[in-house]
């Protein structure tokens, strides 16, 4: 921004002015920058894997490639307006149409940058398309439903089926491959700390794979981390958000062994299983993996979108092992259940449980306080 | 049937309501563009702020989501579709056949039926408001949320028909402008001395010829998909959802440059003009013009990087989305050459241009990291695309339209645009732009999706939600700037007929231009003809100091106004409106669509009191 010597400006003051106002910018910029950026639980600046690892490298590259360009155009475009401004009295400037060797030059430099960070990308796409061979991976169905996620484990561990909801549980230091489903709507897959996102479209399996590594991890495990649904899906998309717990492959082995195993269930508990067996089961499985031909017939009853039929809703399985409810929505404690209990659309506006259930047809829940009281009593119970 | 024209002559009356109804003329019709698509800005930019509103704070409940979706889909839908585009249309219409030295486009009439659907289009789609059934899918409204299981009532039947009725007017309108400018070009004036603006009108309308019968069969096939009982894209049927993601960017992605090529051309006459100078490397500017609107065919999948094509598909459509930013650097370098050592006037319509250059730098540079498809996954779906978008389209198409706007206003309406409100109307925009927009690519890199209504506090977005939000405040401001220095024009000083030492021709006559443009036509002896026309008197000794002397409207040969494109395109609006309620009403407009069109065809070329 220094100008050149020019017989009619002042110089002195003003151009210290003037260097003062570029630095108070540059300042600004940087403490932008630098409040700007954040680690919070869905930052991209900070990678807990290889996948986001490699995807925040190539950004920062790129990003700072860009503030080069950035400001070495609009540094020119600024000297340009600020040194060839009209001043009273000026001739008429010479009339330039062109400058072929300049044009030339000045397509061939960005074409060789451009084509660079391209190949690099491409490079890179190649290398987290899958995860790094002879590694043991362990394999999660992921789908999604409106508004929720569904994770399948076929085999956790001896052969063990787990099929839960909302949060998934992962071991550290080993490659999770995952397949992306959808049963209604398409929805995507985002948990910013381990990878970037991946849509889940119906009948179409999508593949990608994610690891969470203990040295990139400051906190001690369990670590939780958040995740979204980043791809419009309705009226609840906001609030279709779920949960990473990264542990030990230990603690995962032992959440795995005791997975559905039936709990030991207080006097009033029994008294909410009865409630649940009777209200509640139609849509939600509590012991165990779902029966695929239930899901299946869920599904069906969910599509043809008939009022009061059964959907596909969350595996409540060792329902007081989670952290949250409502996918991912808030904590899971008794005043909250009690809530969500009494009124879940006011809660998650839309959801298919308000919706659909006989429970609350009327516009409010059918059950006493009592009753509701058992419940909670049996769903917390569970482990 | 050809009766029904011996009974109605053609109208003759070219004062009041009856004479812009029926109006045929270009500068009129440009207008008309031009009030309509600033009426829809105002209301967009009212969703917008209700956008902004329910986001300031975490947690907050003021919309709730049904609303929420509605407004951000309506912003989108109306701005792309209703406010850029038109706005664009205002300036083809207006300008292009004054500076290509035309007296008219090449098909008056067809001219005024692109207005017409375009506003009854419009106004079909806003009846959605009064039955409270608003589309709310965002603007791509993906598949297969659009279909009826999860969208039953008929928002998303509003959304389709109504952008099946603009579509038809922008196709109507591009083959005009396509022909216009192939065809009628005053001797001398062949397509290297183009006005640049004028060109990137050719790309432009070359791309929605191509583009809109794409997203058309997209549009057919949902509604179809909704009405009647068709699969396309209904997966459980064996439709593909991902098929009108295909449809939908093949479209979307030309459409994007349909947005910004204009903007792009207005600048290019601006830019020169005020540095005093002709445009640095026209041909580039022309080619790299041309080499998009090409390549912007071959990078839609870059939309659809998270969708699973594989990395094969991607990274085919990273190198080719890389390659796109080249000719876009082009045209930035040969705007900074023009102004290098030129004679820089800083008056208003400049500073939107300068404003255009550099926000949309910014805009070209957060694309190419989109354009990386690794780093991209990270950023899908995230306000960081929202940033993006925002400083090309506002940063951009929106920049470039107020520089036209502040740049030919005075030709327009013969009155100039006071500089001072002017500025002021431009460092708002600018800084609430900046502030707006600026924030969200934070708020996208530090993890908040697109589209969501309501946020927890915990991920840290509150601040920057805010400081965005303060920026549309002071961008509203900016607006009222604006509306208040149009409003008093009307007493503003007369323009002249070239207050700008400006090259175009359309500087040449007087302002506002008469009916008929050309009392001659002139004769183009190279590029920038008016700068050329007043060297030559200058060198003569008679410098160039009046408009070209008026005529007697009735010694020149000009179309005559006609009823029968509005009454077409409410012909066509009632099928429109029919499939959205009654069906008897479709067949109504059909009828009248058909009377329309056999009238049209047989009306005469001018009515029998205009023949001379």
């Amino acid at each position: 921004m220094q100008s050149t010597s020019n017989s009619n400006r002042p110089t002195g003051r003003r151009s210290s002015l003037k260097k003062r106002t570029v630095m108070f910018g540059l300042l600004a910029a940087l403490f932008l920058f630098v409040v700007g950026c954040s680690k919070d639980g869905m930052s991209t600046w900070e990678a807990f894997g290889p996948v986001a690892q490699l995807q925040l490298d190539l950004f920062n590259v790129t990003m700072w490639l860009m503030v080069i360009v950035f400001f070495l155009v609009e540094g020119v475009l600024l000297y340009a307006i600020i040194r060839y401004r009209k001043r009273p009295g000026q001739p008429k400037p010479t009339q330039i149409h062109g400058n072929n060797t300049l044009e030339i030059v000045l397509t061939i430099v960005p074409t060789i940058l451009v084509l660079g960070l391209g190949i690099w990308s491409v490079f890179i796409l190649f290398e987290i398309d899958a995860p790094p061979e002879g590694s043991d991976p362990l394999h999660v169905n992921v789908t999604a439903h409106q508004w929720w996620f569904e994770f399948e484990y076929p085999d956790a561990g001896n052969g063990k089926k787990i099929i839960t909801a909302n949060e998934m549980r992962i071991p550290v230091d080993r490659p999770i491959t995952l397949s992306l489903f959808s049963d209604d709507v398409i929805h995507s897959f985002w948990v910013p700390k381990l990878a970037g996102k991946l849509d889940m479209v119906p009948t179409h399996e999508n593949k990608m794979w994610i690891q969470a590594d203990s040295d990139k991890i400051d906190e001690d495990l369990p670590v939780t981390l958040f995740g979204q649904c980043a791809e419009l899906c309705g009226i609840a998309h906001a609030l279709m958000r779920f949960r990473v717990t990264v542990m030990e492959q230990a603690d995962f082995d032992s959440w795995a062994a005791g997975y559905s195993e039936p709990p030991a269930i207080t006097d009033k508990a029994k008294k909410g299983k009865q409630i649940f067996a009777a209200n509640c089961t139609l849509c939600h499985t509590i012991d165990g993996p779902d029966d695929p031909a239930l899901s299946a017939s869920r599904l069906k009853g969910f599509l043809t979108g008939a009022d009061i039929t059964p959907v596909p809703a969350p595996n409540l399985t060792d329902l007081r092992t989670r952290q949250t409810l409502a996918a991912g929505l808030m904590d899971l404690t008794e005043t909250n259940l009690r809530a969500w209990l009494h009124d879940p659309d006011g809660i998650k506006p839309g959801n298919y449980m308000a919706a659909r259930a006989v429970l609350y047809q009327g516009g409010t829940v059918t059950l006493d306080e009592d009753q509701i009281d058992a419940l909670i009593g049996y769903l917390l119970d569970l482990r | 049937m050809a009766t029904i024209t011996g009974v109605i002559p053609r109208p003759t009356t070219y004062a009041g309501v009856w004479g812009w109804m029926t109006t045929i003329d270009h500068k009129r019709i440009g207008i008309l563009y031009g009030l309509t698509a600033f009426a829809f800005m105002l209301l967009a930019g009212l969703e917008a702020g209700v956008i902004r509103m329910q986001l300031v704070s975490a947690e907050n409940d003021l919309l709730g989501p049904a609303r929420f979706n509605q407004m951000f889909t309506m912003h989108a839908t109306v701005m792309v579709f209703m406010v850029i585009m038109p706005l664009s249309a205002s300036f083809f219409n207006f300008i292009v056949p004054l500076a290509i030295g035309a007296r008219d486009v090449a098909f008056p009439r067809l001219n005024a039926l692109s207005y017409w659907l375009f506003l009854f289009g419009a106004l079909l789609m806003h009846v959605s408001f009064l039955v409270d059934q608003v589309p709310d899918a965002g603007w791509f409204s993906y598949a297969n949320l659009t279909e009826k299981p999860f969208s039953p009532n008929r928002a998303l039947d509003f959304w389709a028909i109504g952008l099946l009725i603009l579509g038809t007017s922008s196709v109507a309108a591009a083959l005009n402008f396509v022909v216009t400018i192939v065809n009628m070009r005053a001797p001398g004036m062949s397509m290297m001395r183009l006005p640049v603006f004028v060109w990137m009108t050719l790309i432009t309308s070359l791309l929605l010829v191509l583009a809109f019968p794409v997203i058309t069969v997209g549009l057919i096939e949902l509604t179809m998909d909704r009405n009647f009982g068709t699969h396309f894209f209904i997966p459980s049927e064996g439709g593909d959802p991902i098929l009108w993601q295909h449809l939908f960017w093949v479209f979307g992605h030309p459409e994007v440059y349909i947005l910004i090529l204009p903007p792009m051309g207005i600048v290019s006459e601006v830019l020169p003009t005020f540095s005093g100078k002709p445009l640095f490397g026209y041909p580039f500017i022309v080619f790299s013009g041309i080499v998009i609107g090409i390549m912007g065919w071959a990078v839609w999948s870059h939309h659809m990087f998270t969708v699973g094509l594989g990395p094969v598909a991607n990274s085919v459509f990273t190198i080719t989305t890389m390659l796109i930013a080249v000719p876009t650097g082009v045209k930035i370098f040969n705007w900074i050459g023009t102004m290098w050592r030129g004679a820089v006037e800083f008056t208003t319509s400049m500073m939107f241009a300068l404003g255009f250059v550099a926000l949309f730098i910014v805009g070209g540079l957060s694309g190419i990291s989109h354009a990386i498809s690794p780093s991209d996954f990270q950023q899908q779906d995230t306000y960081y695309i929202v940033a993006h978008i925002h400083y090309v389209l506002f940063g951009g198409s929106i920049f470039g339209i107020f520089a036209g706007v502040y740049y030919w206003f005075p030709k327009i309406t013969g009155r100039m645009l006071d500089e001072t409100l002017g500025k002021i109307n431009f460092w708002l925009l600018f800084i609430g732009m900046n502030l707006t927009f600026f924030p969200m690519h934070f708020l996208g890199l530090n993890g908040m999706p697109r589209r969501i209504y309501t946020y927890s506090a915990e991920f840290g977005w509150e601040n920057l939600n805010r400081l965005a939000s303060l920026g549309y405040i002071v961008l509203f401001v900016g607006f009222l700037f604006f509306m208040y220095n149009m409003w008093q024009s009307r007493k503003s000083r007369p323009a002249g007929h070239d207050p700008w030492d400006a090259p175009g021709l359309e500087w040449s006559i007087s302002s506002p231009p008469p009916v008929y443009n050309f009392a001659e036509i002139p004769q183009v002896e190279g590029r920038d003809q008016y700068w050329i026309m007043k060297a030559k008197a200058e060198a003569a000794g008679t410098p160039l100091t009046e408009p070209e002397a008026l005529i007697d409207v009735n010694t020149v040969h000009m179309p005559s106004p006609s009823y029968w494109p509005i009454v077409t395109a409410a012909g066509v609006a009632l099928i429109g409106g029919g499939l959205l309620s009654h069906y008897a009403i479709s067949f109504l407009g059909g009828a009248i669509t058909m009377m329309g069109v056999i009238a049209w065809s047989n009306e005469p070329t001018v009515a029998p009191s205009d023949q001379h």
